[in-house]
């Protein structure tokens, strides 16, 4: 089960985690301008690779309306409406603007000010699409027009000092002067990786699913119990810490089976149903001291639930509702980066944010154990506490 | 016989949290060494109470009680090494064989590994499990269970057995079988400390008694001791409704 929670959560958060450039989606494309501007913006995109401009419907050109009517009803996320006239008023707006410039410092005469209304184009958002998309869409198209603006520009100030013939004016590539590079920033000199739907939910839940195992865990102790077997191991000499040891031991060999069965799946299975490989990075020792750890932090909180509630029912509430609050802080639903100020100042408190810092720290960023340590320590403290706990409350109860 | 006291109660009392009536009350007794000694009540008596406070499994309110001369309360686990029980709750792991309960037993009571298989053989045919080792305990009658509890108490050989009600809700062979084993373990040496509310049974197993009433010793010693103590009477069943009364009791 824990394996098939790691493969549909992941198939399921694909698309969450993909970015906008990964992806390609079919944008309406209404062009009332037909003119330089529409030409320009839809070349672009065009040559795009993640946008699909559709410019028709049932074979006829699109309307404003019918694509404002197709995006409201959500058959499409998103329209570019280039209005009539867009391509006239953006270089009216372009000539006035370099006019006034030259008149200013005294190169020609001076014009009557206009304050004509800038060009309206109109992007139509269908309200379920992801905000880096509409983000992403709205960036192309402003970066588009401001190249189309910049190239006019040049024209123009050409055009006043004479450069009328096409053929004398120089082409300024604007897109040469600088660069944007993305980079993932990461510790060693390999690069790291950026987090995606595998990279996220393979330790997220395979940490989940650990912390589950108060279910069995706490379900055999307690029917142990009220069976009476742990009567009688109560009922032979000694320390009580060998039976709750041996309990300990077991479920951590359970656990980590269950971590090396759900990366196993992160690395063979996910890449054929046609997920991203799982990447574990470069640091093979700390991936096994983090499974290691986050298995003694489930185990022993596991086992202290398992041993202070008295019937399966409290323990078995109590324990999972326990276990989703605690994963829904440390960030497996939800990165901790995007949860609310409150909530990220209280994350840090879940033993689940500490094993899957660790993890993204160990498969994103390449870290070496130094820097996984405090979490670790984390982990490894939080456990014995928990079985510290666990041993004193069943002594405890042991002599009532 | 020796007539060292192995177990003496003294001043024993128990109140549970959130009763106002002790279940224990000023309880005092002396079982002597290779006897079998019948611990007897009605219903709600405190003989299970009395019994778990012997084992360690419950702390003692008031009062002493010293197993080998040792005290429970600070010396709880070396005695419990010592003391082999039976509790009136069956405590077998049921989805476990009975061979496989037994040697779980075995290692957790620290028998050598190469001692385990004759002692688990051995008590498994002198109780008529052997042809039943590989079945699982959630399969076994009421009976079998009972002699498989039993068995799981003696294994590391006890110097004391304490049995709490061993053969309630067994057939009759199953129970001739338990007190026949009682019999020949007291003729080992071993001292049995018995609780029951089968009258009859008792008579004929022990040596002395002590019935108790609402948590306090209403008569000690031997059935003629007490008989004489209490005015006559024929047997244990009719002194014991003399003390007790015929009431009904939860």
């Amino acid at each position: 089960m824990p394996v098939a929670l790691v493969i549909v959560m992941a198939l399921i958060q694909n698309n969450t985690f993909r970015e906008f450039q990964e992806t390609r989606i079919d944008v309406l494309f209404v062009d009332e301008d037909r003119n330089a501007l529409s030409g320009n913006i839809e070349g672009s995109f065009q040559a795009s690779p993640n946008i699909h401009l559709i410019k028709t419907e049932s074979g006829k050109p699109l309307t404003s309306e019918a694509a404002r009517q197709l995006v409201q009803r959500g058959d499409y996320q998103a329209a570019i409406i280039i209005p009539a006239q867009a391509t006239v008023t953006l270089r009216k707006k372009t000539k006035q603007a370099v006019d006034e410039l030259f008149a200013y410092y005294g190169f020609g005469p001076a014009i009557p000010a206009n304050d004509s209304p800038a060009v309206e184009l109109q992007l139509l958002f269908d309200p379920a699409i992801k905000a880096n998309y509409k983000q992403a869409l709205t960036s192309a198209v402003e970066k588009m027009v401001t190249g189309v603006q910049a190239e006019w520009l040049t024209d123009t100030i050409q055009e006043q000092f004479g450069g009328t013939e096409p053929k004398k004016k120089i082409k300024i590539d604007f897109s040469r002067m600088i660069h944007v590079n993305q980079m993932i920033a990461a510790e060693n000199t390999q690069s790291g990786l950026a987090i995606n739907a595998v990279q996220h939910n393979v330790p997220a839940w395979s940490m989940f699913a650990m912390f589950f195992i108060l279910f069995p865990l706490a379900g055999n102790f307690i029917k142990e119990r009220e069976e009476g077997s742990m009567l009688r191991l109560r009922l032979i000499s000694g320390s009580q810490f060998p039976v709750i040891s041996g309990k300990f031991i077991f479920y951590l060999f359970v656990c980590l089976l269950q971590l090396v069965s759900m990366i196993g799946v992160g690395l063979y299975v996910m890449p054929v149903i046609g997920l991203s490989k799982l990447v574990l990075g470069t640091n093979g020792l700390g991936v096994v001291l983090t499974g290691l750890a986050v298995a003694m932090a489930a185990t022993g909180y596991g086992l202290l639930i398992a041993v202070y509630f008295r019937t399966p029912q409290q323990a078995l509430s109590f324990g999972s509702i326990s276990v989703v609050i605690l994963a829904a802080l440390g960030g497996v639903w939800v990165p901790t980066f995007a949860m609310p100020q409150i909530m990220q100042s209280i994350s840090p408190y879940s033993p689940l944010n500490w094993g899957l810092e660790a993890f993204n720290d160990l498969f994103l960023r390449n870290a070496s154990t130094s820097v996984i340590l405090p979490d670790l320590v984390k982990l490894v403290c939080f456990s014995l506490v928990t079985l510290a706990a666990s041993v004193l409350i069943y002594k405890s109860r042991t002599v009532s | 016989m020796s007539t060292a006291p192995i177990i003496h109660v003294s001043g024993l009392t128990k109140v549970y949290q959130g009763s106002l009536k002790p279940a224990v009350d000023q309880l005092s007794f002396s079982v002597l060494e290779g006897e079998i000694f019948g611990l007897l009540g009605p219903n709600g008596a405190g003989k299970s109470t009395t019994l778990m406070m012997l084992c360690g499994l419950l702390k003692i309110g008031a009062g002493t009680i010293q197993v080998f001369g040792l005290d429970v309360n600070r010396e709880g686990a070396e005695i419990r090494r010592q003391i082999g029980v039976a509790p009136q709750d069956i405590a077998l792991f049921p989805n476990l064989t009975a061979r496989e309960n037994l040697i779980y037993f075995c290692r957790m009571y620290g028998l050598k590994r190469h001692v385990i298989h004759g002692v688990v053989h051995h008590y498994l045919e002198a109780f008529g499990l052997l042809d039943k080792v590989n079945m699982r305990v959630s399969h076994f009658s009421g009976g079998m269970k009972r002699r498989l509890n039993l068995i799981a108490a003696l294994l590391h050989h006890p110097r004391l057995l304490v049995l709490d009600e061993p053969t309630t809700g067994v057939d009759v062979q199953s129970r001739n079988m338990i007190l026949d084993y009682m019999k020949k373990l007291r003729m080992e040496g071993v001292t049995i400390l018995y609780s029951s509310h089968l009258l009859e049974e008792a008579e004929k197993l022990c040596s002395r008694f002590a019935i108790i009433d609402e948590g306090r010793l209403i008569a000690a010693g031997t059935l003629a001791e007490m008989l004489a103590a209490n005015g006559g009477g024929e047997n244990l069943e009719q002194l014991f409704l003399h003390l007790t009364g015929k009431g009904i009791r939860d």
